[in-house]
């Protein structure tokens, strides 16, 4: 079963273990992770976008990501682009630094006062713009805001519906176009075993009535088949 | 001699990853501080020339916080030698009392594990600056 996250914003932190401003990206995001944001972010980790996490290139490429930077290199924000989808925003911490007068920030494993301020203010500024992003409809399907609302859940979790028809009646389907993407990303063949998933996985988003599972199982695979055989959108 | 590379595990989300980057920075900066450079992974990531060449010029120790061993497959990716992979886990089970907790802060048992596992890489290095030495 795929596993979805709802409304979540993830944090991409550059970690660089060489600078200080690395650390306090680190600091800065579990902050807002465990005590600003619980509810509403994730950490999603860098070096991962290479390793192999494709989880971790699967939610950037969905949802809302924040790179969090150390310095103007802005590894973070080039990575997510680069191996999954473009940042939604972006913070710098050297640029907080400047513009509120810090001085020089020192320490790799334990910060002077300087950078403790930059991890405070760090973070106040991602926990900001993790609100503005919740507020914003996000388009999961071209990783993007959103241009249209009503292609969204109605119950304002920002998850892309589609349509299709089950035993001759046309229902709505909230996550379907997420479960089918991720599904084909799995490389999941258009068999009765990937539509049983399927009708699991849509079932998490979805109240569906009892019975009937085999035109349900039916409908999905039709519908799975149909996606399959779309082009994919070329990576950003 | 060139200076060995660390790369750790830049992980933030797991006590393992924590401990990598501690004892990553204790070797560097406490133990072999003449002998070692730290690299940050994502330097690597991006395919910065200057972390590239850097690992491309001398044995590199990876030290990784899970299986997936990010730091171990960029240095190879980035055509590194790593001359010797750590896994913190595997550290961990021949330290069995020293169970790590925390990620921000980590608690007294993650840093002596990680101190622990910053002398194995130690004897590494050191290892490889008599090897170096005979040569």
């Amino acid at each position: 079963m795929p596993d979805l996250p709802k409304k979540k914003v993830g944090l991409v932190a550059c970690s660089g273990e060489e600078l200080p401003e690395g650390t306090v990206t680190r600091l800065a995001a579990l902050r807002v992770l465990h005590e600003l944001r619980p509810d509403d972010t994730v950490t999603i980790c860098l070096p991962l976008f290479l390793a192999g996490g494709a989880g971790d290139r699967a939610f950037a490429r969905f949802f809302p990501t924040i790179a969090i930077d150390g310095c103007a290199q802005r590894c973070a924000a080039r990575a997510t682009a680069q191996y999954s989808g473009k940042p939604a925003a972006g913070v710098v911490v050297n640029e907080i630094v400047a513009e509120r007068g810090l001085p020089a920030l020192e320490g790799l494993r334990h910060l002077n006062m300087a950078g403790e301020q930059a991890v405070a203010l760090t973070a106040e500024r991602i926990a900001g713009l993790v609100d503005q992003l919740l507020a914003t409809p996000w388009d999961r399907r071209a990783g993007a805001p959103a241009g249209t609302p009503q292609a969204t859940c109605a119950c304002g979790s920002g998850l892309a519906v589609s349509t299709l028809t089950v035993g001759g009646a046309v229902v709505t389907l909230a996550a379907l176009p997420l479960i089918l993407e991720q599904f084909r990303q799995a490389g999941r063949p258009a068999d009765e075993a990937t539509a049983a998933d399927l009708l699991t996985a849509v079932r998490v988003y979805n109240a569906l009535p009892a019975g009937d599972e085999p035109a349900w199982r039916a409908a999905l695979l039709r519908e799975y088949a149909v996606f399959c055989a779309t082009p994919q959108e070329a990576a950003p | 001699m060139t200076r060995i590379t660390i790369v750790p595990c830049s992980g933030i989300g797991k006590t393992y990853g924590s401990v990598s980057r501690e004892a990553a920075y204790c070797v560097t900066q406490d133990l072999r501080p003449g002998a070692t450079q730290l690299m940050a992974l994502s330097r690597l990531v991006m395919g910065d020339d200057a972390a590239r060449a850097a690992v491309a010029a001398g044995p590199a120790i990876t030290i990784d916080g899970c299986q997936l061993a990010c730091a171990t497959k960029m240095v190879q990716h980035c055509g590194g030698n790593v001359v010797r992979a750590f896994a913190v886990l595997e550290v961990y089970r021949r330290h069995r009392q020293l169970k790590p907790q925390g990620i921000a802060e980590l608690n007294q048992g993650g840093r002596l594990l990680a101190n622990a596992l910053a002398e194995e890489i130690g004897a590494v290095v050191d290892a490889l600056e008599a090897g170096d030495q005979h040569a």
